[in-house]
């Protein structure tokens, strides 16, 4: 199963598409969760996530937005989909009967 | 960034991958990251990379299995050598100038055969198994090196009789970090040489003995090459 990081990576860069790399997904987890995200868990976690097959990295061309330097890009693969979802039902089922979740079915009703 | 610490992190990011410094620096310049965060950022990453590259064998077998030993046994050898061609200089120019080539020299001159062949191989494989944490290698040196320049007490030969190992082992490592392939017949061609050098008898008979953990090195570079000669 995947640790938080990583599910919280995977769902990033799905909601990213096609503008999935990493300062994008890093700004995108440090937004939704108010924590700092390193440079170095990042790409360290990304490399993981590739060479367990649930990412697709490559290299894009350079532009001059970012001082010519390229991006690395990622994409979500089929297994990673799939990882992510297992990941999600596993925490809504084990959440289930929890005074937290209970409170925000209730708000959320 | 701030202009006196970007230098520092462009320095920082040379030590990934060249595709990986290029993500990171864009990544940082995209961010406007502040520069002694993104340092820390950076090194961060390095220190990570450098331990995952430490959960396999290859690095503490170059540096514990090969380095340190080899640099002790090599450092014996230099100076077993380095005294007999003394002892040999000082006999053919006193007592015997005229005299021809004996046994001794030739039993010196495949000494020295050994000691280039063997550490050029020790240097080879080192570069080969641990090309990315080669600085621990280079401290597993360092330290017998240190240790045995600090207690060495021979009058009539010169410190640098220890080191005698070292260029030919350095240029091992500069063959392996270049990529270069051993070809198998000169792989098998250097193993039975240094396999036979190793036979030959000589008179200190412990050093003899030890010569033996310098012939793993040159089978292990067979085994490398023909492993390369099927990849192709």
């Amino acid at each position: 199963m995947l640790g938080e990081f990583e599910y919280l990576l995977i769902t990033a860069a799905a909601g990213l598409g096609d503008k999935a790399y990493g300062a994008a997904i890093r700004a995108e987890i440090e937004t939704t969760t108010g924590r700092r995200c390193s440079i170095g868990a990042l790409y360290t976690t990304i490399d993981r996530l590739e060479t367990k097959g649930l990412l697709k990295t490559w290299m894009s061309d350079a532009t001059p937005q970012r001082g010519g330097r390229a991006k690395r890009m990622v994409r979500v693969t089929a297994k990673g989909v799939q990882a992510a979802k297992d990941f999600y039902d596993a925490v809504t089922r084990v959440s289930r009967g929890a005074s937290w979740a209970v409170d925000r079915t209730r708000r959320a009703s | 960034m701030t202009s006196t610490s970007w230098p520092l992190v462009e320095v920082a990011t040379r030590l990934l991958e060249p595709d990986e410094r290029e993500a990171v620096l864009g990544d940082l310049l995209e961010a406007g990251e502040g520069g002694w965060s993104g340092l820390l950022g950076v090194l961060g990453l390095v220190v990570r990379r450098q331990l995952q590259l430490f959960r396999s064998w290859r690095p503490w077998a170059a540096s514990f299995g090969l380095t340190l030993p080899g640099s002790l046994l090599l450092m014996g050898f230099s100076v077993t050598i380095a005294s007999n061609c003394e002892r040999l200089a000082h006999h053919k120019i006193l007592i015997e100038p005229l005299g021809g080539i004996d046994e001794a020299s030739i039993s010196l001159f495949c000494r020295g055969l050994l000691l280039i062949g063997g550490s050029w191989v020790c240097g080879y494989v080192v570069g080969s198994v641990s090309r990315k944490t080669l600085w621990m290698s280079i401290v597993s040196c360092c330290f017998p090196c240190l240790f045995c320049l600090v207690r060495f007490r021979e009058p009539s030969l010169s410190k640098f009789c220890l080191f005698l190992f070292l260029l030919p082992a350095v240029w091992g490592v500069h063959h392996a970090l270049r990529l270069t392939r051993i070809n198998l017949s000169l792989a098998i061609l250097l193993a039975i040489a240094i396999t036979t050098l190793t036979l030959l008898p000589t008179n200190s008979r412990g050093v003899w003995f030890l010569n033996w953990s310098l012939v793993w090195p040159a089978w292990y570079l067979v085994a490398m090459a023909r492993q390369e000669g099927w990849k192709k």
